[in-house]
């Protein structure tokens, strides 16, 4: 995109895309290009200047999650270098809320791109499973500030966490049968009949209806 | 009458006119009117100029609002709260939502970074560097345009270097006068005198209108005058009604000259760039100064740093450890006649000040607080965020906890452990495990 006031066919072009509104598009452009310092593409060092990202425990998961391949949709594992403008508003859309008046069939599949943008950065090894190291790392990296946690409790947390899990998947095991690891089904029945709505979207104010002070 | 001797006439004029009009009544404080005037018709031409925006931009029925409202509605539910009403168990998938969506949240939108940029108006002002959304309207509109750069470039900012120029040369000239009498009250009374001088010249040298609330808290001697921070304009406009005794760096150059001209005709703090990483020898000079109580009030700005006039951020601890009575001030710009936030990372000194004065003018608020000290109990840290509230509250600022200098250093990793130790102490409690094993 060249200026600020880019050509409306790329915008619109965007719009369909990526469900966003033009003047929402707009004012992520200018953030994009803040955070890029002006470049065409954005790598992962340029996410390290924000404050309040510095405070989340799973920073460089969320990092991570807009540079996978399986989330821009360019691939089924590794990671991108640097993306564009394009990439950026598509990582975004997974984010928006759910559009309740559309029919149940396009409800659910949102629903679902959702939880797989979820599952895939918990499965940081692209191999379609949740196993007990992936689910491991990411107990530790949630609690890794705390000094009175030692590893060993983390760890009985994602054992503990994962048992469950299994429990839910794959119902009553046999004693020598091995519970390989989440896949993005099981993970789907775990949610199954929850409602994730709050939990995983950012209202996008559309900037329309916000009026001036006469 | 040859060109040379046209010319001299010309400056000849030029001076008279500038000192009757303007040097010698801002000597005697006194005021003639002309800013008034000047200000009266500035305020009803940009409503002359706002209503045609708004009639022009509503033709096209397109209203783009500024951008401080904001492109996403935060969440900002504390944890415990976020993360519960899916959880059953101590430790959920469901918590990876809470912080992405956080971490998204700081993605798009971040309360820090945006203060470090000048704020953008709702309507413009008529200056070129303030137009961001605004497009062509009309040729009135532009014609208008037109003629306010006129005045300001070939009108106001002659007039107003000339008045920084002799405003600047008379303190340094003055104070090192004052400086070779003996001490006395009367070498005393004639600081103060040059130094409201040269302070309302250099004032008006911006075209600058101030008002002051609530007087009656002016910081007294033997205190420590404690103000957010904007822009080094900042220092100027609380010296035009009382005296301080500074405390800074001491620098080269030009400020080298003034800073080494003050501080012989009244006490001042200068600390050469050594002795300001000595923190307690910083605090120990700055006891002895506030126990002599005919010594002048200490000006400090805690934030350390200019932050853009929308926001109030961490106040440093170090200026509430010394004692004494603390005299908050808050200051608010009217960012619609010019913008006077210093982005000392996009603009030098020079072309700071030269911005300054092709600006309309500068409109601010000071308000005197009543003083506050340091109750039983209560250390440093908590002390320096009452204070912050209060400027906050008064100044119309929201208040933020972040430290300023985030505007140039990345965030401590003793912050980032605290949000790791509250989520982590939320599902293991301080050290015991709550775990149902099947």
């Amino acid at each position: 995109m060249g200026a600020t006031h880019s050509s409306s066919e790329e915008v619109r072009e965007l719009e369909g895309k990526t469900g966003f509104s033009s003047d929402q598009i707009e004012q992520l452009h200018r953030r994009f290009k803040h955070l890029s310092g002006d470049q065409p593409t954005i790598r992962k060092e340029n996410f390290n200047n924000i404050p309040d990202l510095e405070l989340n425990p799973i920073r460089s998961k969320i990092v991570r999650a807009f540079f996978d391949n399986r989330n821009l949709r360019k691939g089924l594992s590794g990671l991108a270098d640097e993306i564009n403008f394009e990439d950026f508003l598509t990582i975004m859309s997974y984010f928006r809320p759910i559009d309740t008046t559309m029919d149940e069939e396009r409800v659910q599949l949102c629903r679902k791109e959702k939880l797989r943008f979820l599952f895939h950065m918990y499965d940081s090894d692209s191999d379609g499973r949740i196993t007990l190291e992936e689910y491991r790392n990411v107990v530790e990296e949630l609690l890794s500030g705390n000094p009175h946690i030692e590893k060993e409790s983390a760890r009985s947390i994602a054992d503990g966490a994962m048992m469950e899990a299994a429990s839910v998947c794959m119902g009553r095991m046999e004693p020598d049968q091995v519970y390989e690891g989440i896949t993005f089904d099981d993970f789907l029945k775990i949610w199954q009949g929850i409602d994730i709505e709050t939990k995983m979207h950012v209202r996008f104010l559309n900037m329309e209806t916000i009026a001036l002070c006469h | 009458m040859d060109s040379a001797e046209l010319a001299g006439k010309i400056v000849y004029t030029w001076l008279t006119l500038v000192l009757g009009f303007i040097l010698l009544p801002s000597a005697f404080g006194v005021s003639l009117g002309i800013s008034e005037l000047y200000m009266k018709i500035l305020v009803k031409t940009l409503e002359w100029a706002t209503l045609r925006i708004e009639k022009g931009v509503s033709k096209e029925s397109v209203l783009k609002s500024s951008a401080s409202v904001g492109i996403i509605q935060r969440d900002e539910s504390p944890m415990e709260k976020g993360l519960s009403g899916l959880r059953g168990r101590d430790f959920e998938l469901s918590d990876v939502f809470y912080f992405s969506k956080k971490g998204l949240q700081a993605i798009v939108e971040d309360e820090v970074t945006q203060r470090f940029s000048s704020e953008e108006l709702v309507s413009w002002n008529l200056l070129t560097r303030t137009n961001v959304n605004f497009q062509y309207i009309s040729p009135k509109l532009t014609m208008v345009w037109v003629l306010g750069v006129i005045v300001r470039y070939c009108v106001l900012l002659p007039l107003r270097v000339t008045l920084a120029f002799i405003g600047i040369s008379f303190l340094v000239i003055g104070t090192t006068l004052v400086g070779q009498l003996p001490e006395s009250s009367l070498k005393n009374q004639l600081s103060e005198l040059v130094h409201l001088t040269c302070c309302r010249i250099c004032v008006r040298a911006l075209s600058g209108t101030i008002h002051y609330h609530n007087k009656q808290y002016r910081p007294q001697k033997g205190g420590i005058c404690v103000a957010n921070h904007t822009s080094p304009i900042d220092v100027l406009i609380l010296t035009t009604d009382g005296c301080y005794a500074m405390v800074g760096q001491v620098h080269g150059g030009l400020m080298g000259i003034i800073q080494r001209a003050m501080v012989k005709a009244c006490p001042h703090v200068w600390f050469e760039r050594s002795e300001m990483k000595d923190r307690h020898l910083v605090t120990k000079r700055l006891r002895e100064h506030i126990a002599d109580k005919k010594k002048l009030p200490i000006l400090i700005f805690p934030e350390g740093t200019c932050i853009n006039n929308t926001s109030v951020m961490m106040f440093k601890k170090g200026s509430f450890e010394i004692g004494g009575t603390i005299y908050p001030v808050a200051i608010k710009y009217n960012p619609q006649f010019g913008d006077a936030f210093w982005n000392s990372s996009k603009y030098n000194m020079v072309s700071y000040l030269l911005r300054m004065m092709t600006s309309w003018a500068i409109v601010c608020d000071v308000w005197y607080m009543p003083p506050m000290t340091r109750e039983e109990g209560e250390d440093a840290v908590q002390f320096a965020n009452r204070v912050k509230s209060a400027i906050a509250i008064q100044g119309g600022l929201t208040e933020l906890p972040w430290d300023g200098g985030l505007k140039r250093a990345k965030v401590k990793d003793t912050f980032k452990e605290e949000q790791q130790k509250n989520y982590s102490k939320m599902i293991v409690g301080n050290g015991s495990l709550n775990l149902e094993l099947d």
